[in-house]
């Protein structure tokens, strides 16, 4: 490692990109794409009520720019470069009606059950209800692990700038 | 090696692991069977001669199959098991049973031909291996037919990929079922998408005290680059602009973001992907009680 300080100034990259973790990559990729976005976004606009949407929009941006080889961050970045007023990828109201239903369906077929979680899954990840179920299935873990670390990322910047 | 059925017999008979009963068994019929068999495969036929000598012989060797070969492979059956006496039917069953490569019998007919089995399945195992089929093995009193085979595969693959979620999302070991994990699931990645979006919103009110706060937030994350790293790196960097960021994240700065428990963990440069298990855990925890609190403080 102390050679890759010396030869900083000749090589941008490091001699065994392997050696810097995974999450190490998606957490710096993220903070840099994001710090400047809402620096950026605090200098342009003013009104507040735009500010929420915005900045929903430019998490959601900084953490499909930062995951880019799933298919999953390809899907939202088209989806949030094509739209000019920004959707967001979760809503509170899917969370109430799976727990209405698993209320319901007590001894409901078994297989139409498991069916119709994995379709609430596809619906959860972005991209999701275009792709068949194995696919999904890999890529909701990958999801997964990158929301954990963009809510570690956010985490600390709200509390750093509280 | 692709050898022919019959060459493959003889060798085996020079080499002796072949009883002279073989031939007995098989009769010149049989023999002749067995030429008719190979022409019907054809002998030019490259990508099916692996296959060929796996399935001709095949009468003993459980009842694998293989998509591309569904077809052919029926018939081969057929003729194969009417090539030999009632008995051999045995050593199939006991066969399908085991559902091993290597089986030891009494029966020295059986052993023999199980013998020239294991041979050809090793020499061809290799080729199947190379050819990237969806090689099913059937147990006893399952239907080989087509469309039950391709739904097991499937669900084959979908346990398996249900496993390694059951790893990444904490909570999931003490659920069994399906159902139950998937529930699990859909709840876990649900919450995270809440908790971002309560993050953003919340750093959407503070965004305006955002620009006082981010150079103290370079220099911090500076700070902590200089305490991991042994040389003493000039503190001029400090006041760059974020944007320059990108340039230094692939030295070997350690840019990490501090926060109180997770930067001991996370920052650390002997980390391995196998802590990404132990960071997330680490983080549902913390997030579990904190969001909960948060949530209901934030109402």
């Amino acid at each position: 490692m102390e050679r890759q300080i010396i030869n900083k100034k000749k090589r941008v990259f490091s001699v065994e990109p392997n050696k810097i973790p995974p999450s190490e990559v998606f957490r710096r990729k993220y903070t840099s794409h994001l710090v400047p976005a809402l620096k950026k976004l605090n200098m342009n606009k003013n009104s507040p009520q735009i500010n929420q949407l915005s900045v929903k929009h430019e998490v959601d941006m900084a953490l499909a720019l930062s995951a880019q080889e799933f298919s999953w961050s390809r899907f939202l970045l088209q989806k949030l470069s094509s739209s000019n007023n920004p959707t967001t990828t979760s809503s509170s109201s899917n969370g109430i009606r799976i727990q209405e239903r698993s209320g319901k369906e007590g001894g409901g077929d078994e297989d139409g059950e498991t069916e119709e979680k994995l379709r609430e899954l596809q619906k959860l990840l972005p991209g999701g209800e275009e792709m068949n179920v194995e696919e999904m299935l890999s890529e909701i873990g990958n999801y997964i692990k990158c929301l954990e670390l963009q809510t570690i990322a956010l985490k600390s910047i709200v509390q750093d700038t509280t | 090696m692709d050898l022919s059925v019959l060459e493959r017999v003889n060798w085996l008979q020079q080499q002796q692991m072949v009883s002279p009963d073989f031939f007995e068994i098989l009769g010149s019929d049989g023999r002749e069977e067995l030429k008719r068999v190979e022409s019907y495969l054809g002998n030019n036929n490259d990508e099916m001669q692996g296959f060929r000598h796996y399935e001709t012989i095949d009468g003993c060797i459980s009842r694998t199959s293989s998509f591309q070969m569904e077809q052919v492979k029926n018939n081969e059956e057929n003729r194969v098991i009417a090539l030999q006496p009632k008995r051999k039917t045995e050593g199939k069953t006991e066969k399908i049973e085991n559902k091993k490569k290597k089986i030891k019998t009494e029966d020295e007919t059986e052993s023999s031909m199980k013998g020239k089995s294991n041979m050809s399945n090793s020499e061809t195992s290799s080729e199947i291996q190379k050819r990237d089929y969806i090689h099913v093995r059937a147990r006893r009193g399952e239907a080989t037919d087509r469309h039950s085979l391709a739904e097991r595969a499937r669900r084959e693959k979908l346990s398996k990929k249900m496993k390694c979620l059951q790893d990444i999302v904490p909570g999931c070991n003490k659920v069994t079922g399906k159902a139950g994990m998937l529930d699990e699931i859909i709840n876990y990645v649900q919450s995270l998408q809440q908790q971002v979006e309560f993050l953003s919103m919340k750093l959407s009110v503070l965004n305006p005290e955002l620009e006082f706060h981010i150079n103290e937030l370079s220099t911090k994350q500076f700070q902590a680059c200089f305490t991991d790293l042994p040389e003493a790196v000039s503190k001029q960097p400090m006041m760059v602009d974020a944007s320059s960021f990108p340039l230094q994240q692939h030295g070997s700065l350690d840019y990490s973001l501090i926060n109180s428990n997770q930067t001991t963990i996370l920052s650390s440069k002997d980390q391995t992907s196998s802590s990404w298990e132990i960071h997330s855990q680490c983080l549902y925890n913390n997030l579990r009680t904190d969001s909960v609190s948060s949530f209901f403080s934030h109402k």
